[in-house]
């Protein structure tokens, strides 16, 4: 996890560290001058006696072309290993059960029903990118999931309005956690457990701790409606990643974001205004909670608030199986959007042998510790590379 | 002497991956005398005290003695405890919310029948106290004690088990919270603990403090030992600093060219060009400087140099924005900005940028490669707030490769896989890149090779050369002498002063004038 803590002023800490882990390469004599061709430097570096150019080693100048070809699949390998797992899984799952697993109808089960989680995912993704840590998602969007069907069930509110209002709602907490996190500086992990069970908590309440549904008819419309033979809600979850993708790669607000997570003391002395993302990143993981709680609502046509604590872990798992897809060790959406599939993938196919009930939970148990475990692993062949 | 050394290191070398950072160090400490590990930061007396201890593990083929019985390499503690080394903490490593008498015996309870004996617990304490001539109740509790006091405690635990008249205490710089009198106490303490047989192994930064209390000194630098086993009573403070600081062990950089205003004195604003003026500094406090004014003119490289702890180093910090000041303002041709609103963003508008000194915490995201860690300061200005192209971070990444000779000359390539030249290099031409009107550098040549740190000065002079003006802050004398126009020397009571040095030697001499300064106004 990434939760830098690197708040401390550097002026301020004059006791410089001797920790030679940071600090290392001290006079390794003279290096031999650039071999072969030497770069297109200013004059003086070539004329200043005895003393050389670069820090080349001989070693690195020649670089070979096998040494190139493995590179590249090194470099293919550690992005997309695990999406030949998923299609190993498929092979499998083709194999042991081909009238059950290779059918249309299991593709849609597996691409279609997955958009609230998949939202959910990016909302944790929102605080991920720059540093931060959320715990409390998976009942903010419980919240947004209760107000929908008690306003527009229970009260006979407009459903549109009563979508303005749980978002509205879910910015409120947002801007909760955010006070508490980045204004007052409490430790994120224990506010968004807090806040996890306040919201959950008021969901209850709204509801009377009972199931409560829509009973608009046209509202499901808005996810179930059939585009190119998969729901609606499927392609939001595409468009949705896709517009998160290209905000972090590429838009300056994005990069920022992502210099924030890698070091936030970087990022504030480059000018950034850091608590402002920060802020940011909490609100707008509000603001996507909300809309996965609207999916949900509109998929399913009613919620259990109790139920909302059940889709954290799923959505944890699917946010770091992603950190060890298309770009090893940092959190992206596109290797989130994989993560989904390939959990769902693996629970479906379970399913489909005759496992059930236990077989989603132990299965999203597992594929959260072995996510985290490929991603380290990842992440460290990536250092020794 | 007949008797053996207490401690006896010899052939200590330790290697971090491609890095030496200790080269064939010996050090000696003989029974009854306080010994002192004197060196900058980075010279490796941390990593000499980690392989004591047993952190670290050094390399093959080293020797290693106590009271004249081989340890086996590496270090277990455990051992070399039982020999009679103990060790205080260097911010004392004690409970404050326990008493005396458990803060001193942690780790060596007495105890009957599995629990802790409180009688004998407390018996221990006391005599361990009295045997060091210390007037403490064991009862107290620590949070109430005060520095001197609670500098006496953690000693105290450290010589809880050792037989009187033997033993080491290594004092790895535990004594930079005292001053004055209380400092004074404890060195006295030392001295009694000597006098009575044991040895002591004081790890300073603070010439004074070594030359009050030693007998004797190992000096260290660049991790080697540039002094060893020294007799104090045959040094002077000025012998010691430049054997601390070194002279000219490397080959000093020759000026390529003169900066265009080379004669550009104090005071003198920037004429020419008003697109590039010259920056001025008025009025400058901080937490530890007071009133600290100058002006850098354009195109001129401004060294600012100063003993360790005088607080030179935070004006780096002030100036960009990255610390808040007291009070304090800093003017371009075309901007103001007021120091003690702390602001980056005010800063880099101003055209003021920073390369801090800690590349890994401050300066750049080792996970993102080096085209990003470049672009960073430009993604803003040369973005659009929808779109930010590729091709130019690219280029600028190549460009930068080229010109600074960083390698490999992938801008792809993530900034931890950068040997350390490499990636201060990277720093630098992140902020090189922005076309800064000031350019500020703290420690840009340290911890990197020769080569490097030869390309880095030279980059410096080119950017000078093209109308930046640079303010190098340093401990290095080499580097200072051989690139700036002017350099000033800060001492927190004479102020800056500038300095008149054509050698490093000379520089040397005048940053331990500020010093003498500073001795001489307070008697």
């Amino acid at each position: 996890m990434t939760m830098s803590d690197q708040t401390g002023r550097p002026g301020a800490d004059t006791d410089r560290s001797e920790d030679p882990m940071t600090n290392t390469t001290p006079p390794a004599g003279p290096t031999p001058p650039a071999d072969a061709a030497p770069p297109a430097g200013p004059p003086e570096r070539a004329t200043s006696a005895g003393v050389t150019t670069a820090g080349v080693t001989t070693a690195e100048a020649r670089t070979t072309r096998a040494g190139l070809a493995r590179d590249r699949l090194h470099w293919f390998g550690s992005r997309y290993a695990l999406v030949g797992v998923w299609i190993l899984m498929a092979i499998i799952y083709g194999i042991v059960t081909p009238h059950n697993f290779l059918r249309i109808s299991t593709a849609q089960a597996i691409f279609g029903s997955q958009s609230p989680l998949l939202f959910l995912s990016i909302s944790a993704l929102c605080t991920f990118v720059v540093g931060e840590f959320d715990l409390s998602f998976a009942g903010v969007m419980g919240l947004a999931a209760t107000i929908i069907p008690v306003l527009s069930g229970l009260h006979h509110m407009n459903v549109a309005l009563a979508c303005l209002i749980a978002l509205v709602s879910c910015i409120a907490c947002g801007v909760v956690n955010a006070f508490f996190i980045v204004k007052l500086g409490v430790s994120s992990l224990i506010v968004t457990l807090g806040t996890a069970s306040l919201y959950l908590g008021l969901a209850e309440l709204l509801s009377n701790q009972n199931t409560v549904s829509v009973t608009n008819p046209h509202f499901a419309q808005i996810a179930l409606q059939d585009f190119l033979g998969l729901p609606l809600s499927f392609w939001y979850g595409i468009v949705l990643c896709a517009a998160f993708a290209y905000v972090i790669k590429w838009t300056p607000i994005g990069r920022h974001i992502v210099f924030v997570g890698a070091n936030r003391e970087v990022a504030r002395l480059a000018g950034i205004n850091v608590n402002r993302i920060r802020v940011g990143s909490y609100i707008s993981a509000s603001i996507v909670a909300a809309l996965a709680g609207i999916m949900l609502v509109a998929t399913v046509g009613g919620f259990d608030p109790t139920a909302s604590p059940s889709y954290l872990l799923p959505a944890l798992a699917a946010v770091f199986l992603g950190t060890a897809v298309v770009m090893p060790g940092q959190f992206n959406p596109i290797g989130t959007l994989f993560g989904i599939y390939f959990l769902e993938t693996g629970i479906i196919g379970l399913q489909l042998l005759g496992y059930s009930g236990w077989v989603q939970d132990a299965f999203y148990g597992a594929g959260l510790v072995a996510a985290v475990t490929v991603a380290h692993l990842v992440r460290n062949r990536t250092r020794v590379a | 002497m007949p008797d053996p050394a207490r401690l006896t290191v010899r052939g200590l070398t330790k290697t971090f991956g491609s890095a030496q950072v200790l080269t064939d160090v010996e050090l000696s400490v003989l029974p009854g005398e306080v010994h002192g590990l004197a060196g900058q930061n980075g010279s490796g007396k941390s990593t000499l005290i980690k392989i004591i201890t047993g952190l670290y593990t050094p390399d093959p083929g080293a020797l290693f003695e106590v009271d004249g019985r081989p340890i086996r390499l590496p270090v277990r503690w455990p051992e070399v405890h039982a020999a009679g080394v103990s060790v205080v903490h260097q911010d004392l490593g004690l409970l404050d919310q326990l008493t005396v008498s458990e803060n001193i015996c942690v780790g060596g309870f007495p105890t009957r029948l599995g629990r802790i004996n409180r009688t004998r617990r407390d018996e221990l304490a006391a005599r361990t106290l009295d045997r060091l001539g210390v007037s403490l109740s064991p009862a107290r509790v620590v949070g109430t004690l005060t520095a001197a006091q609670r500098a006496e405690v953690a000693i105290a635990r450290a010589m809880r088990d050792l037989t009187p008249g033997s033993g080491l205490i290594i004092l790895d710089e535990s004594t930079r919270a005292l001053s004055g009198a209380d400092l004074e106490h404890i060195h006295q303490l030392l001295r009694r603990i000597a006098a009575d047989g044991s040895s002591a192994l004081m790890v300073s930064h603070s010439l004074s403090e070594l030359m009050a209390v030693t007998d004797r000194m190992t000096v260290l630098r660049d991790g080697r030992v540039a002094g060893g086993g020294m007799p104090t009573s045959g040094l002077s403070e000025q012998e010691l600093a430049r054997r601390m600081l070194g002279s000219s062990v490397e080959a000093v950089t020759p000026r390529a060219v003169a900066g265009p205003q080379r004669q550009g004195a104090e005071g003198q604003e920037g004429p020419a060009d008003p697109g590039r003026p010259a920056v001025t500094v008025t009025g400058l406090n901080g937490p530890h400087l007071a009133d600290v004014s100058f002006s850098v003119a354009r195109g001129e490289i401004l060294g600012l140099t100063g003993l360790p702890g005088s607080g030179y180093e935070d004006i780096a910090y002030l100036v960009s924005g990255a610390q808040r000041a007291v009070a304090g303002e800093l003017r371009t041709g075309s901007a103001k900005v007021n120091l003690a609103r702390g602001s980056v963003a005010a800063c880099l508008r101003a055209g003021v940028v920073l390369v801090p000194e800690r590349r890994d915490r401050d300066g750049l995201a080792f996970e993102l490669s080096m085209r990003d860690n470049i672009s960073l300061p430009e993604l803003g200005k040369r973005g659009r707030p929808w779109f930010v192209a590729r091709r130019w971070q690219q280029e600028d990444a190549e460009a930068a490769a080229a010109t600074l000779g960083i390698r490999p000359r992938a801008p792809h390539i993530l900034v931890k896989q950068l040997s350390g030249g490499n990636q201060q290099k990277v720093l630098l031409a992140k902020w090189l890149n922005t076309g800064p009107a000031l350019l500020v550098l703290h420690e840009p040549t340290q911890a990197v090779d020769i080569g490097a740190r030869t390309d880095i000065l030279h980059a410096l002079q080119r950017a000078a050369n093209t109308g930046t003006s640079i303010l190098l802050v340093s401990s290095e004398p080499e580097d200072l002498v051989a690139t700036c126009d002017r350099i000033l020397v800060y001492g927190r009571e004479v102020g800056l002063r500038q300095a008149d040095a054509a050698t490093p030697e000379q520089l040397i001499e005048e940053i331990y004038a500020t010093s003498e300064a500073t001795a001489g106004s307070l008697t």
